[in-house]
């Protein structure tokens, strides 16, 4: 098998692309033969798949250990050092890959990795209760607050919450709370 | 789809909140990926439906959603006070 046939540029790209949507963004459904007849028509089957199988790895080890670009390079040379490593070229487009998707594929990663629901969406809107002649109801504002929740890979529920102007205000004191714990977590050393 | 938020905005039940519980919480390491390391924050809410039944409503943000959760809820303070 000619080493050129496999060489990076744009349908390695395009493999790499497809292998993040399949493992990290959760769309299945890209067959090997699919892949292969797109991108490497001229590559047989049976060298094709231990191909797939090595960039398969090669992407799945970077993202797992969330590699810094100096991680990277230290990885990816020692790849195309080893026996039936890659290419520098397939290097330098797999080091492109991932300086450009990263950040995507950590966040699928950590959505995968989040078990109870994610708040998708809050709207809200402020209600005046207006007086009735015949109550003695006095104005009293109220907020009412739709949270979307969902959890990874399934539809959305709907929670949906009235708040009074106190409740408003207790919940505005728990919130800043959890933000000291923040500021105090991030602020600590590693 | 438009529909489906009529129908929502007209017949959802209203709850109010009971208890809010919530914790500060890091993932570290996973099957999928042995570096996360990213910090979330866990709540628990306790609502009553109208007719006083409490449900739990468990949820997880990020960091920045967290931010944006209660940017809004500084929001809604601002505009709940002014009416």
């Amino acid at each position: 098998m000619a080493a050129g046939e496999l060489e990076g540029g744009k349908p390695l790209n395009g493999l790499l692309n497809a292998l993040a949507q399949e493992t990290f963004h959760g769309h299945p459904g890209i067959t090997e033969e699919l892949l292969r007849s797109q991108l490497y028509p001229e590559v047989p089957p049976e060298e094709f798949r231990p191909f797939l199988a090595k960039m398969r790895g090669i992407l799945k080890s970077i993202a797992s250990a969330d590699m810094d670009f100096n991680q990277l390079e230290a990885y990816l040379t020692a790849q195309t050092k080893k026996q039936g490593g890659i290419t520098s070229d397939q290097a330098a487009v797999i080091s492109k890959f991932w300086k450009s998707h990263k950040t995507k594929i950590r966040e699928s990663l950590m959505n995968q990795s989040r078990w109870n629901s994610g708040l998708r969406g809050l709207s809200w809107r402020v209600d005046g209760k207006s007086q009735s002649r015949h109550s003695a109801q006095i104005h009293m504002p109220v907020a009412i607050i739709e949270l979307e929740l969902g959890k990874y890979g399934q539809e959305s529920e709907f929670l949906c919450l009235e708040f009074d102007e106190v409740k408003v205000n207790q919940i505005l004191k728990t919130l800043s709370e959890i933000e000291e714990s923040i500021t105090t977590l991030i602020s600590q050393p590693n | 789809d438009c529909w489906a938020l009529i129908r929502r905005r007209l017949f959802e039940t209203r709850n109010t909140l009971v208890d809010f519980q919530w914790k500060l919480g890091m993932a570290v390491s996973s099957d999928t990926c042995r570096s996360l390391k990213y910090p979330y924050v866990a709540v628990m809410l306790k609502v009553a439906d109208r007719s006083g039944q409490i449900k739990t409503k468990c949820f997880e943000m990020t960091i920045p959603q967290f931010q944006n959760f209660y940017r809004q809820f500084k929001e809604i303070a601002a505009v709940i006070e002014t009416v």
